[in-house]
């Protein structure tokens, strides 16, 4: 649409079926990581935070001074933006007493204030030309409120309407379905790619939940580590099948949307 | 396509703020106050009692230590068990939840202060008894 030509190729990856079922498994992995080092190991919510913060700054620094897409420093940034995202929330609700009512709908709002200045400086929203460093900016900032918003939104269908992993799974699915039909039919791709991000993040946590808790509360019993373990072994056997595939075309290549 | 943009912002904004407002009203309308009176529909905490009643059978014995080493079980069991227990009663789950805050507070104060600890973990119990109770 634009037609810029910046002086780096596309920096994020084609949206295929690979890049969501990463996107998915890596929620999961990056929760359990950090709840592992808040509680397990004992280092407190502060400190975890801190930490994954600190990783995180490193992680997107990275990203930002490549000069193309390279899955593994996208996706490391990708799962630290879930684990700071989800964190923030925690830290929102648990430690400062924040409503989750209060939370979901100020997120809600500055994710749709941060795509009004995204389409406002560059006259696009397209997530197939983040070729300079400020649309990959908004493109991080607007991943870490969608993460902090899925938190939120995620909770409070918890909280407010008790809804259980089981449900979540299916209600979650099937929006996700739903979002993919409507882009089958020509829904607009950009807002149903982020509609899709958003809805991936209580989905994958529902998932998580499904596979690890006890039978006792309607889980398959696998436990937290060993989930998180074989959803680790498939992200990477997917971001390491993506490194050594070249893309079969020109990742800067399509424009518009 | 701006028309496009635009109107799904102005949707985000206006479902962001709209729909927390109507969950809640959802909420208040069903009822959803702690159950003081009656079993909680928590379920089964009889696993998370017992860590409870050695953590306080270790604190009467004055050894603090042992009883911080022990209450880091419940920590970890609660806090495996979120996912299956919170969506059963979500203000019952926040209870008995800070009432473990309070207990792991007292008992990881350096020094810990036996009185709090004992006031902490009786308090402790006493959720869970309210919880459980018939």
């Amino acid at each position: 649409m634009s037609g810029i030509r910046g002086q780096v190729l596309n920096k994020v990856p084609e949206v295929t079926a690979a890049f969501w079922a990463i996107k998915l498994l890596s929620t999961t992995v990056g929760e359990t990581g950090a709840d592992h080092l808040a509680v397990n190991a004992g280092l407190g919510a502060a400190t975890t935070t801190a930490i994954t913060a600190v990783l995180l700054a490193g992680a997107l620094a990275l990203q930002m001074r490549q000069r193309r897409y390279v899955p593994w420093i996208y996706w490391l940034t990708v799962v630290l933006v879930s684990v700071v995202g989800t964190q923030v929330t925690d830290i929102l609700t648990d430690k400062l007493g924040v409503s989750l009512f209060v939370s979901t709908g100020v997120f809600a709002c500055a994710l749709a204030a941060v795509f009004a200045a995204w389409f406002a400086t560059e006259g696009t929203l397209s997530i197939h030309a983040i070729v300079t460093r400020r649309r990959e900016g908004f493109y991080w900032l607007a991943i870490l409120l969608t993460f902090a918003l899925g938190t939120a939104a995620g909770d409070l269908a918890t909280e407010a309407l008790g809804l259980g992993f089981n449900l979540g799974v299916l209600i979650f699915g099937t929006v996700l379905a739903a979002l993919a039909l409507a882009r089958g039919v020509g829904a607009n791709p950009v807002l149903t790619f982020w509609l899709a991000y958003i809805v991936t993040r209580p989905l994958g946590a529902s998932l998580g939940d499904l596979l690890s808790q006890a039978r006792e509360y309607g889980g398959l019993g696998f436990g937290t580590a060993q989930t998180s373990l074989v959803f680790l072994a498939v992200i990477v056997a997917l971001v390491a099948t993506l490194s050594l595939v070249p893309p079969t075309r020109e990742p800067e290549g399509r424009r518009g949307a | 396509m701006r028309t496009v943009i635009l109107a799904a912002v102005v949707a985000v904004i206006i479902g962001g703020t709209a729909a927390p407002l109507v969950l809640l009203a959802v909420q208040d309308s069903a009822g959803a106050a702690p159950s003081t009176f009656s079993r909680s529909s928590l379920g089964d905490l009889s696993k998370f009692r017992t860590i409870v009643v050695d953590v306080k059978a270790l604190a009467d014995r004055g050894d603090l230590p042992a009883a911080k080493a022990r209450i880091k079980d419940l920590e970890l069991s609660w806090d495996g068990a979120e996912a299956g227990l919170k969506p059963r009663a979500a203000a019952d789950w926040h209870i008995v939840d800070k009432a473990i805050d309070g207990a792991l507070e007292a008992l990881r104060a350096s020094p810990p202060e036996p009185a709090a600890c004992h006031r902490a973990v009786d308090e402790l119990l006493a959720v869970f008894d309210r919880m459980q109770a018939a």
